[in-house]
């Protein structure tokens, strides 16, 4: 099993379903894990405290998670270069590439499965393998 | 419960009651009556007394530890988490993956607990979907609990929860789910406390059960047992009008909806039996 300890996560889901099946996908491999319930909580959180990486979902109310990752992208270094994981259902061509040009590292489609969030998780953490 | 079971008299339950807070502290009052009365007859029947009078002789008399009998007959009929697990399994299985079948990703599977109690029941569908259901994040997934009782739902809110309630559940679920307060309550996590939606309904109020809008699942156990046929009619109506065309709702194993209202179509599956609201017939 990968090093991640003390590795913290930020997932950023409106979902509490879904933040807590991630959170224990997570938090199983030994990921510190915190949450946000939309993009504008997401930065808050991100503003304050050191992460390693953000988890965000793509519809979610008050800032969506592509509006989110513009405007983290905007700001100013270190925060701006958190690698961040984009989650959605929506699985065409061009949402893909929409989440990259406003600056997402990875795209996954749900359903996700426990396992591949906390591989995809440890790997743009940096922990070996 | 047959109606020609013995009745109890007033004297006999304050009598009763009586000896009960003796034996063990518990306090029954006439306001608790028809609670207590339920299962004081179900235990008459299960020792084939002839009368009350005979059944209170044989529970004073101390044999076959009666007295405990009885108040796990008071407290087993409380609900507890993963009840009927059977029908858990049948969800994840088999109704989401017909629900599913004609909805896309991201859109919305509404489950309904009605009576809801104390929440072991949307809460345990809320655990289990994320034990079980590889989907879970893939749907928007809405969990609401309903009951007729503002008290059970404020509880139900603050999820807290005994050693009786979890028994079903192994160590490593609770500790995956809730906090422990102390050494007798454990708290559910607040993610999950979000993730059910609790409101009061009166499950034979058509126009309440209209505004918590149509389901895909409803589990309404051991409640329609309790009504008389009218209420039975109305209450099937409703949950009928409450369900998604194609939608299913589990009752309790002992029920049949059968019995109640010819509204609905009966699904067989290898854990369970359902019942379901037909599709609408296309012209």
């Amino acid at each position: 099993m990968s090093d991640v300890s003390r590795k913290r996560i930020l997932v950023i889901d409106d979902a509490a379903l879904v933040r807590t099946y991630y959170r224990a996908a997570l938090e199983a491999r030994g990921f510190v894990v915190e949450e946000a319930l939309n993009g504008l909580e997401g930065l808050e959180k991100l503003l304050l405290e050191p992460f390693d990486l953000a988890i965000v979902d793509v519809n979610m109310p008050r800032m969506d998670g592509m509006t989110f990752l513009q405007t983290l992208r905007a700001k100013e270094l270190p925060v701006s270069g958190i690698p961040v994981l984009v989650t959605s259902t929506e699985a065409k061509a061009q949402d893909l590439a929409a989440a990259r040009r406003a600056g997402a590292n990875y795209y996954l489609v749900k359903p996700i499965s426990q396992e591949m969030l906390a591989e995809y998780a440890a790997m743009f953490c940096g922990a070996p393998r | 419960m047959a109606d020609a079971a013995p009745q109890i008299t007033e004297d006999e339950f304050r009598r009763l009651a009586d000896f009960l807070y003796r034996r063990t502290g518990m306090v029954f009052t006439e306001a608790k009556r028809y609670y207590v009365e339920r299962r004081i007859l179900d235990r008459i029947v299960a020792t084939s007394s002839q009368s009350f009078a005979a059944y209170f002789a044989y529970l004073r008399s101390g044999l076959r530890d009666e007295v405990e009998h009885l108040i796990n007959a008071f407290t087993v009929n409380e609900t507890y988490f993963y009840r009927e697990d059977h029908q858990l399994a049948c969800l994840s299985a088999d109704l989401l993956k017909e629900r599913v079948a004609t909805k896309k990703p991201g859109d919305a599977i509404r489950i309904w607990s009605i009576p809801c109690s104390t929440g072991e029941e949307p809460y345990s569908i809320a655990i289990w979907l994320l034990e079980n259901w590889k989907d879970v994040d893939a749907y928007d997934i809405e969990i609401v609990g309903s009951d007729i009782d503002t008290r059970v739902l404020d509880a139900a809110m603050e999820g807290v929860f005994g050693k009786r309630a979890l028994m079903r559940l192994s160590s490593e679920l609770i500790g995956r789910y809730f906090h422990e307060l102390d050494d007798e309550r454990w708290q559910i996590l607040d993610d999950l406390r979000q993730s059910v939606r609790f409101s009061r309904v009166n499950l034979i109020e058509t126009k309440e059960t209209r505004a918590q809008g149509r389901f895909d699942v409803i589990f309404c156990r051991n409640v329609l047992i309790y009504f008389d046929d009218e209420s039975r009619r109305i209450a099937a109506e409703n949950l009928y009008d409450s369900l998604l065309p194609g939608g299913f709702i589990c009752l309790g194993h002992t029920e049949s909806m059968s019995r109640i209202s010819p509204l609905f179509e009966v699904c067989r599956y290898s854990g369970a039996i359902v019942y379901r609201r037909p599709q609408e017939l296309r012209a």
